[in-house]
C-alpha cells in the first residue's frame, strides 16, 4: 500500500507538472510527456499489472481534463503500460538504455496512435508535417526529461523495495506481478 | 499483513477487462455525449487546488523575472508611448464624436445593443492541454460559478474559445486555434460569411484558417476585422475573432480561403472572461 500511495502521488505530480510547468517550458510549442514516462517505467519495473493500472489512471486523468470522449487516452496509456510490462523480464535496475529505448518506442507509438485516430480520421493527411513537427520533437524532449525523471522513479522503487522486500522477484521486483488484485484493493482500504 | 488469496488475476485479463471498459466508455460517451460528471467533480476537487497553487507560484515567479527583464525596455517604451498618447488623445476625441453619431444612428435603427452587455465572469487558466496535439485548457471556474457548456470565452476584446466540459470548480475550454474548432464568422467591412477553423499546422505560425468566404474580388483587404456571425449556433454575435491576413481564390472559383491573425495572443494567455449568457437558439 505504501507503493500504491507513491505511484498515486507520482501520477498526480506528473500530471500537474505536465500541464503547468512543462507547458511554460515548451520548446517549439512541444512539451514532454511525463505520464508516459511514468507509465512505461512502472510497467518495466513492476510488470504488466501495475503498468496497466498506472496507465489506466494516468489516461483517465487526461480524459477527464483534456479529452473529447472519455476513455480514449485511458486506452492508449493502458496499451503502453501493458506493452512495457511485457518487457519486465528483461528489465535490469542498473541499465538505463533499455528503458530509454522502450520509452522512446512508447512515445512514438503514442504519437502515431493520436495521429491515426484523432487526425487521419478527420482527413488530415499531412503525416510528414505532424511527424516532423509534433511526434519527433515530443519524443526527443520526452527522452531528455526521462533521463532525470526515470532516476527519481528508480530511486523510489529501490527505496520501496527496502520497506517491502519480495524475494520471489528479480532486482526490480517488489509487489511482483503475481500479486492478486483483490489483495491490493484490500490494502487500499487500510490506507 | 498480506493475506493469501486463492486466485490472482493475471495481467493480461486485467488488461483485457480495462481495455474493454475503455472501449465501452468511449462508445457510451460518444453516443450519448456523457462526460462523466461525478468523476469530473471528484477529480476537480483533488486537482484544482494543486493546479491553482502551482499556477499562483508560477505567476509570482513570472512577475518577478519579468520585472527585472523589462525595466530597461519599459523606459524606452515609455518615451515612445508618450508620443503615442498625444496622438491617441487627438484620435480619441475624433472617435468620441463618431461614437455619439453612432449611438444616435443606432437609436434610429433601433438596433439591439444587447451583445455589448454580456454578463461575464473572469477566470484564471490553471492548466494547458497535457498533450501537444490540441489546444484546450482548463480554468478555475466551473458549474458552481454559473459556467455551462457552450459558453463563449474571451480575453481582452477577442474571442478565445468555447466551454466544452464543466466540473464543479473547473471547466474545459477549447480555443479557436484548436484543430477541431470551427466558428461561423463574418467580415465586418463587407458582411460576407465565412468559417474560421483552427489548425495545428498553422498554429505555430500564429495564424488560423479562414475558409469558404464568398466575396467579390478586392472587396476585402488585409487587416479587415472578422467577427462571430449571427448565424452561428453557439457563438454570440459580434465578438472579434481576428484580422484577415491573406486570401486566395479557391479552385472552385467561387470562394476564398486563407489565413487570419487572431485578436488574442494565445501564447501569453493567463486570464479569460467567460460570457455567462448562452446563445439563444430556436430548438
Amino acid at each position: 500500500m505504501r507503493r500504491k500511495l507513491v505511484v498515486f502521488l507520482l501520477i498526480i505530480l506528473s500530471f500537474v507538472l505536465q500541464n503547468t510547468v512543462f507547458k511554460t517550458l515548451a520548446l517549439a510549442s512541444v512539451s514532454p510527456n511525463l505520464l508516459l514516462v511514468l507509465t512505461a517505467s512502472v510497467g518495466l519495473m513492476r510488470g504488466e499489472k501495475e503498468g496497466v493500472l498506472t496507465g489506466f489512471f494516468s489516461g483517465l486523468l487526461l480524459d477527464i481534463f483534456y479529452g473529447r470522449i472519455l476513455g480514449f487516452y485511458a486506452l492508449v496509456y493502458l496499451f503502453i503500460g501493458y506493452g512495457n510490462g511485457k518487457f519486465h523480464r528483461l528489465f535490469s535496475d542498473e541499465d538505463i538504455k533499455l528503458p530509454m529505448v522502450w520509452i522512446a518506442f512508447s512515445d512514438l507509438a503514442y504519437g502515431l496512435l493520436i495521429y491515426f485516430f484523432q487526425f487521419m480520421f478527420r482527413r488530415k493527411f499531412e503525416f510528414r508535417y505532424y511527424f516532423l513537427h509534433i511526434i519527433v520533437p515530443e519524443l526527443i524532449y520526452t527522452i531528455v526529461v526521462m533521463l532525470v525523471f526515470y532516476q527519481v522513479i528508480r530511486k523510489l522503487n529501490r527505496w520501496l523495495e527496502k520497506w517491502d522486500p519480495d524475494k520471489n522477484t528479480g532486482p526490480g521486483g517488489l509487489l511482483h506481478s503475481g500479486t492478486p488484485v483483490l489483495d491490493r484493493f484490500d490494502n487500499m482500504k487500510e490506507l | 499483513m498480506r493475506r493469501r488469496k486463492k486466485f490472482s488475476v493475471p495481467g493480461k485479463y486485467l488488461f483485457a477487462c480495462l481495455a474493454f471498459g475503455c472501449i465501452l466508455l468511449m462508445g457510451v460517451s460518444f453516443i450519448t455525449g456523457y462526460s462523466g460528471e461525478p468523476v469530473n467533480t471528484a477529480a476537480g476537487y483533488l486537482f484544482v487546488p494543486i493546479q491553482r497553487g502551482l499556477n499562483y507560484a508560477g505567476g509570482w515567479l513570472r512577475e518577478k523575472t519579468d520585472n527585472f527583464a523589462s525595466l530597461q525596455e519599459a523606459q524606452n517604451l515609455n518615451e515612445e508611448l508618450q508620443a503615442q498618447v498625444d496622438q491617441l488623445i487627438t484620435e480619441n476625441s475624433q472617435l468620441q464624436q463618431d461614437r455619439y453619431e453612432l449611438s444616435e444612428l443606432r437609436a434610429l435603427y433601433e438596433l439591439d445593443e444587447s451583445y455589448e452587455e454580456y454578463e461575464k465572469v473572469a477566470a484564471r487558466i490553471i492548466g494547458k492541454d497535457a498533450g501537444n496535439w490540441f489546444s484546450t485548457f482548463i480554468i478555475d471556474k466551473g458549474a458552481k460559478d454559473g459556467i455551462a457548456v457552450n459558453m463563449n470565452v474571451m480575453a481582452g476584446s477577442g474571442l478565445v474559445g468555447i466551454v466544452t466540459k464543466v466540473g464543479d470548480n473547473w471547466a474545459q475550454v477549447r480555443s479557436i486555434i484548436d484543430d477541431t474548432s470551427n466558428v461561423s464568422a463574418t467580415v465586418l467591412s463587407t458582411s460576407d460569411y465565412c468559417f474560421v477553423q483552427g489548425d495545428l499546422k498553422l498554429m505555430n505560425e500564429g495564424v488560423i484558417h479562414i475558409t469558404e468566404l464568398r466575396t467579390e474580388e478586392g472587396a476585402i483587404s488585409k487587416g479587415d476585422k472578422v467577427l462571430t456571425s449571427h448565424i452561428s449556433e453557439k457563438y454570440q454575435e459580434g465578438i472579434l475573432i481576428g484580422y484577415v491576413d491573406e486570401l486566395v481564390l479557391d479552385s472552385n472559383n467561387l470562394t476564398y480561403s486563407g489565413t487570419l491573425t487572431p485578436a488574442v495572443d494565445f501564447e501569453h494567455l493567463h486570464t479569460v472572461l467567460v460570457i455567462t449568457d448562452l446563445k439563444q437558439t430556436a430548438d
